[in-house]
């Protein structure tokens, strides 16, 4: 396959990953640590029912994303009522207890060998397709009142609460989202590197995501999918040894959350009504 | 396990916990006066920790030396990375979460900086830094290095407690973390005392970073022990040093202890379980300082 | 007794050895205004927290409408009708005033977060209705003109109306105002003082008004209660408690170079 087209397809499986941690972090102001953990449960359990259970591609992908709900979903139920830095804290021990099962239950996961052998199944179509439906369904939540409830309980909690939101319901509804997409994401992954090993989905994953979301601005969608495509992008295209890469990509990191504290695209959103308007105003021209 | 054993892994996993401490009190005096995570402090640690290292296998330096150094080159890095990660999103006011988000940026950067010097592979701190090994009474043979990091933790702390409660700089700090913006209303120089609660800071990290290398071994990584800084602080409460500092210990003596039972594999597993049991136990940390949102 | 909304019993907070308040009782009748009076630190707000369940009791009990709420969170609170402001004001951050107020309106979306994903219809017309119903109550706070004005950058005068707009969003029964004249001016506090009597009358609400102000309180109360150090010392109609010689010893008598 083209080099551009396989870099293009990790790029589109982890932006699905960055929404998740957009709606999360970006959103609600929710640092969750653990993150990648779902990014790798969704990996691992969609890759082993396919290759040892023999179930479909599709129906271990909704399996591995209902597991991952149900699992934030008593994760939520521990830390989400409770101090904010609690809710990392429990994250951040979910994400080291998922990656040291990964790595101890050999017999089903491959230990920290990994687990090889996947199919190749995640098609340039899929992946494209899955992002375009991801961006459409944080779009879709972010037009609907849950936009206004993120941003009442990110920057007064208290003031929310007597206003009516329930704000764990509000914070458990984010999160079960947020690990459904993160969880279908590392499917897509696993079906594209067709290998899986647990030190991918450390803390260090998820801290990625969530600089990624800052960077491209944690209030606009669409800075964050910018944000997204150019910071995952850059290190493929950066030609580089590796550490110098890094380096470099910190320092823009840092200069871009120094220069512009609201992210590259601050508030702004891409709308198609300026575009669909300067569409009619040709068309009256040409009449 | 017979008694000897047990009590092998007590000294084991208090010295652990005091390395622990020692870097979860440096993590903790940020969080407390700036109100967010410092991860970058991870970074302070590594760059210390090899600092050290530099120290002692190329200019043959011994102990106390190489300590010191470990603790100049903490506070020097801290406060650099005030200056670059910090300084600007602070005068612009802007959101903690930035902070954050910066701290971690920097985590990694100082990570591959020592890359790029030492390669990404496993040094050690020179066999003979510390002659004996061990120290051997009756049965029981009790490893050096963990009783000198032990002595070197509670001299740091003391050190530490004097600072905080006789010194100018150390009760500007203090009250810096009560209450930011009033402390610069009593006419004190906050960005000063910011400054020096990075020294501070810094200076702990440097120490926590030579004997964590000394008591394990380096690689660029190091610096990701500061989540043990990160969830002692958390577990610690809010605002109370000597809480992170007995949360860090329990945290030490929990691991050593899980590592000789179960083995490392599982114990993330089993510390998930016990943090989230503590947590709807205590939700209010070790301290016991409650918190309520005044309206 | 008929139309009792709002009945406190015993209430009692503390504060590790502190005690905030001290068996606090009380009523709130269909279509009253009640007040409570005292100086800073004489537990009034905290009473008010803790009828909005901002925090529990130690002891006591709330009832609205003959039901036990003294366990219910904030937000179950507000679901039941009563809404609450506060002292120091809580709007959001980049929220402009139409946002702020629609807010209060969430609970009520008659669709789940799955229909949102889906970008749904009923969604926008959920946001339709509810812009008309905020745009109302904007109005009645006189805030029209500001509707779309990032709510933290108006003078702190309006915050108020903003803070208070929000709060009738709720469509509450019973309105819990937490000092809404701290702050302001005289002309804002004639202001302000107009617009709870006019309010008071157009939604026929009930209201619970707290504030160390003599003058707010005196003008629109038909009943005071008058705390002081934790405790209620007094209580009755405004000329009751301006004739009430404790009342005059307690409060008064410090704090009537303030006022």
């Amino acid at each position: 396959m083209d080099f551009y087209i396989v870099v293009g397809i990790g790029i589109a499986a982890n932006s699905i990953a960055v929404l998740g941690t957009f709606m999360l972090t970006g959103m609600n102001g929710l640092f969750s640590l653990g993150q990648a953990a779902f990014m790798g449960l969704g990996a691992y359990i969609s890759a082993i029912l396919v290759v040892n259970v023999g179930l479909p591609f599709a129906v271990a992908i909704l399996i591995s994303m209902l597991i991952c709900s149900a699992l934030a979903f008593l994760v939520g139920l521990a830390s989400l009522r409770i101090r904010q830095d609690f809710f990392a804290l429990v994250t951040f021990g979910f994400g080291q207890a998922v990656i040291a099962f990964f790595q101890e239950y050999v017999s089903v996961t491959g230990g920290a060998l990994g687990f090889s052998n996947i199919p190749n199944l995640t098609t340039p179509t899929l992946a494209f397709v899955s992002l375009a439906v991801g961006i459409f369904l944080v779009w879709g939540f972010r037009r609907s009142h849950f936009l206004r409830d993120s941003l009442a309980i990110r920057s007064n909690e208290l003031a929310a609460k007597v206003a009516g939101i329930n704000v764990f319901k509000h914070k458990m509804i984010v999160f079960i989202i947020a690990a459904a997409l993160t969880a279908y994401a590392g499917s897509l992954m696993a079906f594209h590197t067709r290998y899986v090993e647990p030190k991918m989905y450390g803390w260090i994953t998820t801290v990625t995501w969530i600089i990624i979301v800052f960077f491209g601005g944690r209030d606009s969608l669409t800075g964050t999918m910018v944000g997204s495509i150019l910071l995952l992008m850059a290190p493929e295209l950066l030609r580089f040894t590796t550490a110098y890469r890094i380096i470099l990509y910190c320092a823009i990191i840092l200069i871009i959350i120094n220069v512009r504290p609201k992210g590259l695209f601050g508030t702004w959103e891409l709308s198609i009504k300026p575009l669909l308007r300067l569409f009619k105003r040709k068309k009256q021209e040409v009449s | 396990m017979d008694l000897i054993e047990i009590f092998q892994q007590v000294i084991n996993g208090l010295s652990r916990g005091a390395i622990y401490a020692l870097i979860a009190v440096g993590f903790a005096i940020i969080v407390n006066v700036l109100k967010f995570s410092n991860f970058a402090h991870g970074g302070v640690l590594g760059i210390s920790a090899y600092a050290g290292y530099l120290a002692s296998s190329q200019f043959n330096l011994s102990f106390i030396p190489v300590v010191l150094i470990g603790m100049v080159t903490g506070a020097i890095v801290a406060v650099l990375v005030e200056f670059i990660a910090f300084r600007w999103i602070r005068m612009q006011k802007g959101q903690l979460v930035y902070f954050f988000v910066t701290s971690v940026t920097m985590l990694m950067l100082l990570e591959q900086i020592l890359v790029i010097r030492f390669g990404s592979f496993f040094d050690t701190y020179p066999y003979d830094l510390i002659k004996v090994k061990f120290i051997n009474i009756g049965e029981l043979s009790i490893s050096v290095t963990y009783l000198i990091s032990l002595a070197v933790t509670i001299v740091a702390f003391g050190l530490l407690i004097y600072v905080f409660k006789k010194t100018k700089i150390g009760i500007a700090i203090r009250a810096a973390s009560n209450d930011m913006t009033t402390t610069s209303l009593m006419g004190i120089n906050t960005g000063m005392v910011i400054i020096a609660a990075f020294v501070v800071s810094g200076m702990m990290g440097g120490i926590s970073g030579v004997l964590f290398g000394i008591s394990t071994s380096l690689s660029p990584q190091i610096g990701q022990v500061v989540v043990k800084g990160f969830i002692a602080s958390v577990l610690g409460g809010l605002g109370s040093l000597t809480g992170v500092a007995v949360a860090a210990v329990a945290l030490g003596l929990i691991e050593v202890f899980l590592v000789s039972t179960i083995g490392s594999g599982y114990s993330p597993v089993v510390i998930f379980a016990l943090m989230i049991a503590f947590l709807l136990l205590r939700p209010q940390g070790f301290a016991g300082v409650s918190f309520t949102d005044k309206a | 007794m008929g139309n009792e909304l709002l009945r406190v019993e015993n209430l009692t907070k503390r504060f590790g050895g502190l005690c905030a308040v001290d068996c606090f009782c009380g009523t709130l009748e269909a279509n009253q205004i009640k007040g409570i009076i005292g100086p800073n630190g004489a537990g009034k707000t905290t009473i008010l927290n803790m009828i909005s369940g901002v925090y529990p009791p130690t002891t006591g009990q709330i009832f609205y409408k003959d039901q036990d709420i003294t366990k219910f969170q904030p937000h179950k609170i507000n679901h039941l009708g009563i809404a609450r402001t506060f002292q120091n004001i809580r709007l959001f951050q980049n929220m402009t005033v139409l946002e702020t107020v629609k807010t209060a309106y969430s609970w009520r979306a008659p669709y789940s977060a799955i229909e949102t994903l889906f970008s749904s219809p009923r969604v926008q017309k959920f946001e339709r209705e509810i812009e008309e119903k905020s745009m109302h109550f904007i109005d009645m706070v006189n805030l029209k003109d500001c509707a779309k004005s990032n709510a933290q950058s108006l003078p702190y005068g309006l915050q108020r109306r903003v803070e208070i707009a929000r709060a009738l969003a709720s469509e509450p029964t019973v309105l819990l105002l937490d000092e809404p004249g701290a702050g302001l001016n005289q002309t804002e506090v004639r202001d302000l003082v107009e617009l709870i009597r006019r309010l008071f009358i157009d939604l026929s609400l009930s209201i619970l008004l707290i504030d160390h102000r003599m003058d707010v309180i005196m003008q629109l109360c038909e009943w005071i209660y008058v705390q002081d150090f934790g405790e209620c010392i007094s209580q009755g109609t405004p000329e009751q408690i301006q004739n009430d010689p404790i009342v005059i010893k307690a409060y008064l008598g410090e704090e009537i170079n303030n006022a």
